[in-house]
This record gives C-alpha cells, sequence and structure tokens, in this order.
C-alpha cells in the first residue's frame, strides 16, 4: 500500500501524465464527508454527555426535582419504539431504492417521516408537560443539563424530517440521480445515528436519571 | 422573554437602540468616521476603474480553491493588522499607567483606557489573532496548497470551501461590527464563568463574541471535512500515503483535530447561550450550576485547537527547510509519524490550563506528564530540521530567514511550555505574563512560518516574486520587535507582574514595560515594511517573474505548475512516481516535459449562493445578539431556504474541451520559456532538460552526504 | 490508491448510481435486524429499570451492558461499519473518534468527582 521510494520507477519511462485517470466518484467522495461531519456530531453530544454527567449530582439539583421525580420510563420508551420504528421505516424505503422501485423508496419515506413525527409529537407533550409542572432550563443546573441534552436530540430529529420532505420531494421531481441517490445515502446515516444517539441519551439520560 | 434583561428590548429592533453607537468615544467615534470614508474611497475607487463585474465573477462567487484561500489569506492579514492595533493599544496603555502618579486622559482614572475599554480590547486581541488571523491564514494556505500539492484539480467540496470562506467572512464582520454597535466582551478570549453569565454582562459583549466564535467553529469544521476528504479521496494516481508532500500530512493531522475538537467549543459556548438566552443554570454562581465546567469544556476544544494551528506552521517549516537546503527532509516517515503523536497526545492534556482550579494532584500529575510527553515529538521534529539544514547548500532567502526564526521561537516556546508542564511551576506563574510571553512565542512560530510561506509561495499563486531586500527588512524589523516585546515580558512574569493588567501598581516594572513599548514601535516600523515590500513587488513585478519552479531548488509537485497557477491547476493529471516528485523531475531531466495529448476536463461552475448564505449568517448572529427574534427566524429559514434551493438545482458545471486546454497551456509554456528559456519541449518521452546547475548532492566535489532518499537506485546522480 | 476503487464506476455520475455498492449494501435482514436487538435490549432495560430489579449500582452496570451490545447492533446493522473497501474510511474514523469520546466524557468524569471529593460537603446519595 505504501510506495516506498526506493519503488520509484525509471525516468525513461516512467507514466508522467495520466489522461486515463477519471476522478474521484462522486457519491462515496459525498459520503465520506458527511460520515466524518456525522462523528463531529457524535462529538457535540459527547461534550453535551461529559457536562450532563458533571450536573447530574445531587447538588446540581439544588434540592429541586430531580429526573427520579419526574422520568416516566414506559412514556420514553413509547418514543424509543417511534424512532426505532422509523429508523426501520427509513432502512426499508433504502433496500427498495436498491430494487429500483421509487414507490418502495417514497414509502419508506414517508413512514420514517410519520414515526418521526410521533417521537417529536411525544416529546414536546412530555416538555411542555415538565414545563407547566416548573421543571424548564431556569429550575436548576442539573434540570438545564438534561433538558439541553434530550431536545438537542430532538432538534436533529426535527431537522431530519425537513431532510426527508426534501428528499421525498427531490426523488418525485428528480428520480435517482448520482446526487439524490448520494443524499439519500448521507440521510440514512444521519438517521440510523441518531437511533445510536438514541440508545446513549435513553439510557444515560432517562433511564439512570430515573434510577438515581 | 425568558431571562430578565437589563435594558430595553422592542420587538422590532431587539436590544439595538440608538445608543448602543459610542458617539462620545474618543477613539472609536474617529475610527468610525475614518472606516465610513475609507470604505467610500474603496467603493469609489472600485467603480471608478469598472471593477465590480471583475469583482463579482473571479471572486466573490469563486469556487475555484487558490482564489478562496487568497481571500482567506487577505482576511487572515487585515485581522492580523486589527489584532496588532489591540496589542499595540495593550502596550501602550501598561507602558502609561504604571503607579499611582500615572495620568489618565478619557475618562481613565490611569492611562488612556478605562478598565472597561481595556477588557475589550484585550478580549478581542486574543479571539482575533487566534481566530481571525492565524486560523484563516493557515486555513487559506491549506486551501491553495494541498490540492495543487497532490495533483488534484479543486479540494473535495468546492462549494462547501465557498460557503466556509463567507462565513468566516461573516464572523470577521460580527467583530468588527461589536466596535461600532454595542460593546464587545470583557471576559478575555477564552470567557469566565459566572463572569460572562448576564448577571454580571449585562450588555451585548459577551453575545457579540459568542455568536463570532460559533460561526468561525461552523467555518473552520466545514472546511476541516473538505480537507479531509480531499487528502483521502482526490489525491493523483501514484500519490501513494508515503509519497505526500510533507505540508499534506501536516494538514492531514491539523485537520483531524479541528474535527475533533470544534464540536466542544461549540457545545460550551452553546450552553454559555443557553444561560444567557434561555436562562439555564449551566455556569451560573447558584442554583446548581458549575463554574469549573465551563472552563472544562472550553479547553477540551482550546488545547487541541493550539496544536491545530501549529501543525501546519510546522508543515509549512518542513517545506521551506528542504528547498532552501538543497536536500530533501531528513526523516520523513519520523516527521509524519510525530505529527500524529502530537494530534493524538494534544487530546489527552487540556487541563494544564487550569491546574489551579482544585482537581487535586492526582489529575493534576496525569495532565502534567501527557503534556511534557507532546515535547519528544516536537523535538522529533526540532532535531529532523536542524539535520536538513546538516550540511546542505543553505540558501538565506527571507524564506528561510523566517523559517530559521520560526524554529529559535519554538525552542523557546517549547522550553517555556515544559517549564509550565510542572504544577508546581505552573501554580506560581499562572496567570502571570510568564504565560503570555510563552503562547505568544508559540504563536510568533506559527506568524513566521506564515511570513515565510507566504514569501515562499507568492510566486507561485501570482507569477512574481516579492521583493527580497524589504521581505529581509521587514524580518529583521519584526524579530528585534519581538526581542524587545517578549525578553521583558518573560522577566516580568518571574517578577510576578499579573496579565489584563490596564493599571500597574508597581513602578519598577516600569522599564521593562518602555522596553517593550520600544518593541511594539519597532513592530509598527515592520507594518510599513510589509506595505513597502507590497509596493515594491507590485511595481517590480515583471523583472521578478518566474516560471513553473520558481526557486529553482524546490521539490514537491505543485511547482510542476504554471506560475501563476492556472484555474485548471493540472492540464492533465500527473502520474506521481516519486516523493519530491518535481525534485525527481529535474534531477532525471524531465522536469519540462509536458503531456502528449489532452482531454476534455469537468470543472464546477461559479455560484453566488454561498456569499448570500454567509452574509446571511452574519445578519443571523447579529440578530442573535441583538435578541431581535423576527429577524433570526427570518435569517434561519432563507439559509435553509437557500441551501435546498442550491441542493435541488445542483451544479452540472462546465467542460473545458481538450482544444481549450492546448492553446492555455501552450501559452503558458511560450511565457515561461521567455522567462527562464528552461522549459522542455512539448513532448512526451525522455527529452533531456536543458542544462542547469548541479544540486548539492550531486556535485562530487563537495564531501558527500547520505543519499537523499527520492533518489531511488534507477536515478541519475 | 483512489483509481483502483470503483474504477468500473468512473466519476462524475456516468455509471448508474443505484449500482454503486453503497446502495447495493442495503440490507432488509440487517436493518430489520439492528432493529430487533436494539429494541429488545431497551425493552429489557426498561423492565428492569422500572420494577427496580437490583440495587442501583448494579442495574446501572446492566443497563451500560445492554446500551453498549444495542450501540454495536446498530452500529454494524445499520451503520454498515465493517472493513470492506468502500466502507473501510468510515470504519478507520469511527475508530479514531471512539478514543476522543470515552476521554472527553471519562477524563471530565474523574476531574469533577476528584474536585467534588476536595471541595463539596459529604453528601448522602452523590453518584459515583
Amino acid at each position: 500500500m505504501s510506495g516506498h521510494a526506493s519503488n520509484t520507477p525509471d525516468p525513461k519511462t516512467a507514466v508522467l501524465w495520466d489522461t486515463e485517470y477519471h476522478g474521484h466518484d462522486v457519491i462515496s467522495t459525498r459520503s465520506l464527508g458527511f460520515f466524518l461531519y456525522l462523528l463531529s456530531d457524535g462529538m457535540i453530544f459527547a461534550t453535551l454527555f461529559a457536562a450532563y454527567g458533571v450536573l447530574s449530582y445531587q447538588h446540581s439539583y439544588f434540592g429541586g426535582p430531580t429526573p427520579a421525580d419526574f422520568v416516566k420510563p414506559w412514556y420514553t420508551f413509547s418514543q424509543t419504539i417511534a424512532l426505532f420504528l422509523s429508523v426501520l421505516a427509513y432502512g426499508m424505503g433504502m433496500t427498495a431504492l436498491k430494487r429500483r422501485s421509487r414507490g418502495g423508496l417514497i414509502n419508506g419515506l414517508l413512514g420514517a417521516f410519520v414515526l418521526g413525527v410521533l417521537f417529536l409529537v411525544l416529546d414536546i407533550h412530555d416538555v411542555l408537560d415538565l414545563a407547566a409542572h416548573g421543571i424548564t432550563v431556569a429550575a436548576s443546573g442539573g434540570i438545564s443539563a438534561f433538558i439541553v441534552l434530550t431536545q438537542v436530540h430532538a432538534a436533529h430529529i426535527f431537522f431530519g424530517l425537513l431532510w426527508i420532505l426534501v428528499m421525498i420531494y427531490q426523488v418525485l421531481r428528480l428520480g435517482f440521480t448520482a446526487d439524490t441517490v448520494g443524499r439519500l445515502l448521507s440521510l440514512r446515516m444521519f438517521w440510523h445515528f441518531q437511533a445510536v444517539v438514541w440508545v446513549f441519551v435513553y439510557i444515560f439520560v432517562y433511564l439512570w436519571g430515573y434510577m438515581s | 422573554m425568558l431571562v430578565d434583561l437589563p435594558g430595553g428590548w422592542n420587538p422590532l429592533l431587539g436590544r439595538l437602540a440608538w445608543s448602543q453607537i459610542p458617539y462620545d468615544n474618543p477613539i472609536l467615534a474617529p475610527l468610525f468616521v475614518a472606516v465610513v470614508l475609507g470604505g467610500i474611497a474603496i467603493v469609489a475607487l472600485i467603480t471608478y476603474y469598472g471593477k465590480w463585474g471583475y469583482l463579482w465573477k473571479e471572486w466573490l462567487t469563486t469556487v475555484d480553491h487558490k482564489k478562496l484561500g487568497v481571500m482567506y489569506i487577505i482576511i487572515g492579514l487585515v485581522m492580523l493588522f486589527r489584532g496588532f492595533v489591540d496589542g499595540l493599544m495593550i502596550r501602550t496603555q501598561q507602558a502609561w499607567a504604571v503607579g499611582p502618579d500615572s495620568s489618565g486622559v478619557f475618562g481613565a482614572l490611569h492611562g488612556y483606557l478605562t478598565p472597561f475599554h481595556y477588557g475589550q480590547v484585550y478580549s478581542a486581541h486574543g479571539l482575533i489573532m487566534i481566530l481571525l488571523a492565524a486560523t484563516p491564514l493557515l486555513v487559506g494556505f491549506m486551501n491553495i496548497i494541498v490540492p495543487i500539492q497532490i495533483g488534484a484539480r479543486d479540494m473535495a467540496y468546492p462549494y462547501l470551501n465557498a460557503l466556509g470562506l463567507w462565513i468566516t467572512a461573516a464572523g470577521a464582520a460580527l467583530i468588527m461590527a461589536s466596535l461600532f454597535v454595542g460593546n464587545f466582551a470583557h471576559n478575555g478570549w477564552f470567557g469566565y464563568a459566572p463572569i460572562f453569565e448576564i448577571q454580571y454582562s449585562p450588555g451585548v459583549g459577551v453575545d457579540y463574541w459568542m455568536w463570532t466564535l460559533q460561526l468561525l467553529a461552523l467555518g473552520t469544521t466545514l472546511g476541516g471535512i473538505n480537507l479531509l476528504v480531499t487528502i483521502i479521496k482526490m489525491r493523483a494516481p501514484g500519490m501513494t500515503w508515503f509519497r505526500l508532500p510533507i505540508f499534506v500530512w501536516a494538514s492531514l493531522s491539523a485537520n483531524i483535530i479541528a474535527l475533533t475538537s470544534f464540536p466542544a467549543l461549540q457545545v460550551a459556548l452553546g450552553l454559555v447561550a443557553a444561560d444567557r438566552y434561555l436562562g439555564a443554570h449551566f455556569f451560573t454562581a447558584g442554583l446548581g450550576g458549575n463554574l469549573m465546567l465551563y472552563t472544562n469544556l472550553f479547553w477540551i476544544w482550546g488545547h487541541p485547537e493550539v496544536y491545530f494551528v501549529i501543525l501546519p506552521a510546522f508543515g509549512m517549516m518542513s517545506e521551506i527547510f528542504p528547498v532552501f537546503s538543497e536536500k530533501p527532509l531528513f526523516g520523513y516517515i519520523t516527521m509524519v509519524l510525530a505529527s500524529f503523536a502530537i494530534a493524538g497526545v494534544s487530546w489527552l492534556v487540556w487541563l494544564h490550563h487550569f491546574f489551579t482550579m482544585g482537581a487535586g494532584p492526582d489529575v493534576n500529575s496525569f495532565f502534567s506528564v501527557a503534556t511534557m510527553l507532546v515535547g519528544i515529538p516536537t523535538g522529533v521534529k526540532v532535531f529532523n530540521w536542524a539535520f536538513t539544514m546538516y550540511r546542505g547548500r543553505l540558501t538565506f532567502t527571507a524564506a528561510m530567514l523566517w523559517a530559521i526564526g520560526a524554529l529559535f521561537l519554538l525552542l523557546i516556546g517549547g522550553l517555556t511550555g515544559m517549564m509550565l508542564a510542572i504544577p508546581a511551576i505552573n501554580y506560581m506563574v499562572h496567570n502571570s505574563v510568564f504565560v503570555i510571553a510563552h503562547f505568544h512565542s508559540m504563536l510568533l512560530v506559527i506568524v513566521y512560518a506564515v511570513f515565510g510561506s507566504v514569501i515562499f509561495w507568492f510566486p507561485k499563486v501570482f507569477g512574481f516574486k516579492l521583493d527580497e531586500f524589504w521581505a529581509k527588512t521587514m524580518f529583521w524589523l519584526f524579530t528585534t520587535g519581538t526581542v524587545l516585546v517578549f525578553v521583558p515580558m518573560y522577566m516580568l512574569g518571574f517578577m510576578g507582574m499579573t496579565r489584563r493588567l490596564d493599571y500597574v501598581f508597581n513602578v519598577h516594572w516600569q522599564p521593562y514595560l518602555l522596553v517593550m513599548e520600544g518593541g511594539i514601535v519597532v513592530y509598527t516600523l515592520s507594518v510599513f515594511a510589509f506595505f513597502v515590500l507590497l509596493y515594491v513587488s507590485i511595481r517590480d513585478r515583471v523583472k521578478n517573474r518566474v516560471g513553473a519552479d520558481a526557486w529553482g531548488t524546490s521539490r514537491s509537485l505543485e511547482w510542476l505548475t504554471h506560475s501563476p497557477v492556472p484555474f485548471y491547476n493540472f492540464a492533465v493529471t500527473p502520474h506521481v512516481n516519486a516523493r519530491d516528485e518535481a525534485a525527481w523531475r529535474r534531477a532525471n531531466g524531465i522536469a519540462g516535459v509536458q503531456p502528449a495529448k489532452y482531454v476534455d476536463i469537468h470543472m464546477p461552475n461559479n455560484t453566488a449562493v454561498a456569499l448570500y448564505i454567509g452574509a446571511l449568517t452574519f445578519v443571523l448572529g447579529f440578530a442573535l445578539t441583538w435578541r431581535i427574534w423576527w429577524l433570526c427566524l427570518a435569517s434561519l429559514v432563507a439559509i435553509i431556504v437557500l441551501m435546498i434551493v442550491r441542493s435541488y438545482r445542483g451544479d452540472p458545471g462546465y467542460i473545458v474541451t481538450a482544444a481549450e486546454l492546448e492553446r492555455m497551456e501552450r501559452e503558458a509554456i511560450a511565457r515561461e520559456r521567455q522567462i527562464d528559456g528552461s522549459a522542455g519541449e512539448p513532448v512526451v518521452g525522455g527529452a533531456p532538460a536543458v542544462g542547469r546547475p548541479a544540486m548539492a548532492y550531486e556535485r562530487s566535489d563537495l564531501p558527500t552526504t547520505s543519499t537523499p532518499p527520492s533518489m531511488g537506485p534507477g536515478a541519475r546522480h | 490508491m483512489s483509481q483502483a476503487q470503483h474504477g468500473h464506476h468512473g466519476g462524475h455520475g456516468h455509471a448508474d448510481p443505484i449500482l454503486h455498492p453503497e446502495v447495493q449494501m442495503s440490507s432488509g435482514r440487517g436493518y430489520f435486524s439492528g432493529f430487533l436487538i436494539s429494541t429488545l435490549l431497551m425493552l429489557i432495560a426498561t423492565f428492569l429499570v422500572s420494577s427496580h430489579a437490583a440495587p442501583p449500582f448494579g442495574l446501572l452496570l446492566v443497563i451500560t451492558v445492554c446500551a453498549g451490545i444495542a450501540t454495536i447492533a446498530q452500529i454494524y446493522f445499520l451503520l454498515h461499519i465493517d472493513i470492506s473497501e468502500h466502507n473501510i474510511w468510515n470504519t478507520v474514523s469511527l475508530v479514531a473518534f471512539i478514543p476522543l469520546f470515552v476521554l472527553t466524557i471519562g477524563l471530565t468524569w474523574w476531574m469533577f468527582s476528584q474536585l467534588y471529593l476536595r471541595t463539596m460537603p459529604p453528601m448522602p446519595g452523590m453518584h459515583g
């Protein structure tokens, strides 16, 4: 793999210019860049988790409500189901793409959209319910960390849903071009990545918070 | 409103009000007039020469990595100048306000800056120098040089590249706006909790600071992704990993750091925004906030960041030394490994910025040892540069002088860094000007490397060399200034002078401060020398024109392109056969061999969307700062809509036909032949090169040196 | 190295995008497996936590293991992280980032637990 300099070709016969070189593969170039962006996004979550870890000690709640008081595990589990089903729907859409089925792809995207909206509705309902009980970011450092971390994930879902709508429109109007397919692949990575992040949010913020 | 805002707020203008404009500030008011007049003059000049079309087509809508890089460098140099003026103001205040008998003007008790303004000056100075001067300068160079060093036609994402530039420009505009509308932060460039909370900083200064940083973080992250994918995916055929030019390796390791660390900054600042905008309690004093948490999160970014800026500087030095020693870089592989070792270890050391905050001896020891470990790969680099120069044929051009100066500064900065790594010493000098002198020594390594690179690569980008005499004059003035400012600063640090003093209480320090003020005057002279350098060089540009190999002893692939580099970089993608390809071809007499035939190439179109989105990010940052909610929403929606529209329309690009390419190439070759008469015949095959002076390692009358690794067994000696 | 990959596709979208390996690697079975494994593990974790089935420390360990296995399943099935030629750079990048996630969270946690030990009065119910 590494060309050591001792492999230098004979200058009299060396190829100096390459007219056959067709450049980079557009789709895999896009995917790699997007995956790198996703990893940096993962770093955002890791930093938020570090902050949450620091602020999850008893004194960070300033005597006020703690997640143990208000987390409802089975309610949040329903959010988990919604999100994971949404991710599955998107995956099925991508297998339809493999079979060149535009209808199958659109169905997958729509399914992912609807289930994602369900996740968001459940999440927003939860947040509003908390706010009604005075559990907002202004309550304490610990609650700030809880709400910001969970809602940053929700914000990712929101923008992902917007993107799904855009892709439905683009596929309907432009068909399967290198660009639209490349974007669908990026969106797949994004959406599946949200499921991975959710595992951590669910286990270490909701469930662990409930236990403490 | 979720937080109690002191001062007014109305739905249309947020916190913006006429009273926020500092009419009565004796420094800012005349400056504003000067800026407006200067702006009008520039607009008038452009209109008079009818250059708006040219500006729009060639610069404002370009996606060409070279032009974007030049614009990054222009932003960097302009902001370097602004940061320098801030530094001048700091020095002057400290030289003036010494002792209780010192006079005070402009409403200050001592000196000429009130503490309120002085705080803003040093906060702006730090932020500008690191993120708006050093970073854009380095990113600009990486943008220009990396694609041509790997034989690519452009970066992986040209449109994203343009977007990154305009977002950076928006950040620069935002911090410049803070001069004239409202105030800037006074919490230092990196901020402290809880002084940046709304309770203790009720004005907009901290908000300006936050959103400027967020914009710059976004721009740098996008640029980092671009560079990484370019290096991984777009190397020319034959450009295997171990044939990569060393600057590309430096860019690779630096951008890995950027990609991994900037998110931490975005979170740290985002949480400050949550506190200031939503009334959260992440870093408040009370209600469960944790003050040290901010410092921790910030420096998780902050430490890798300084390695992000130093590694490209090391890469630049590694490019300059071999060319002016007429020898290949000593220890290429260890240089590469050292870069990655530095990048890796840089992730383990961030607590050394707050040893004194109370984490305890166990934690401190871990981070101390990790910090000291970084000295090992850095030392490897220093020795490799020294061995590169050893027994080489040294030419002390201005670029070489800057590189050697950088090496000396690295020694001083690095050694003082090792001292600071020891908690026992750190506790004594924490927050003193010893720390300031240390990190300025390190940042000056970057400045020196950048100036050296400007001189080194200027002929490649613009087609003519800079005037050597004035470049050297500038170097000597700048170096004198450096010595005069920072040697006394180290001494003052040991004597206990703390940083950020707006009033210096100890009159015994005044002689040192006066020497430092003299140093700033010398720096100012070097700035004048720079302007003279530009004038003289542009005036004499025809005389100083160069061909492809501007220095005659260049080594890496980019020196095979024409000077200035055409928009397509290489007409035909080069096939790489060795490390230091240009040196290999020149040594084997095939440097002038042109392609036998040309093929059509595909280039990206210009686009105005990147410019519009960049402008909108400025509006968004401004609206967020002043809490003009409708404008925040509107600009955010506009950005998203533009992104969607752009993605829908895409960019089919355009074709440059083989015939056009051949025509442009013939013109370029004819021009080169006229300049230095050494361009080869335009045929493929082993046409011998026109005679040229033998390289140091080729001459038999000199004492033998080790065989350079790029000369394989098949090459001619 | 870069021209060896996807040689039959060429660049600039001349080839059919559907035939690209990244599209072809989608697998209904894989996605369903990822879904099933992670959902079941989340179910188990929820059940154990809501029924307070074990003391806090042991419970934390168990749900951490659940999270770990679920994550690995998702990374393999959903994110297609493997060592095939077209995924290798994604894998390398992920492997480079994971230690940084661990360091960010781990070193922060260590730092602050030490800080709290030294500066906070001892409190009942403090997390480990």
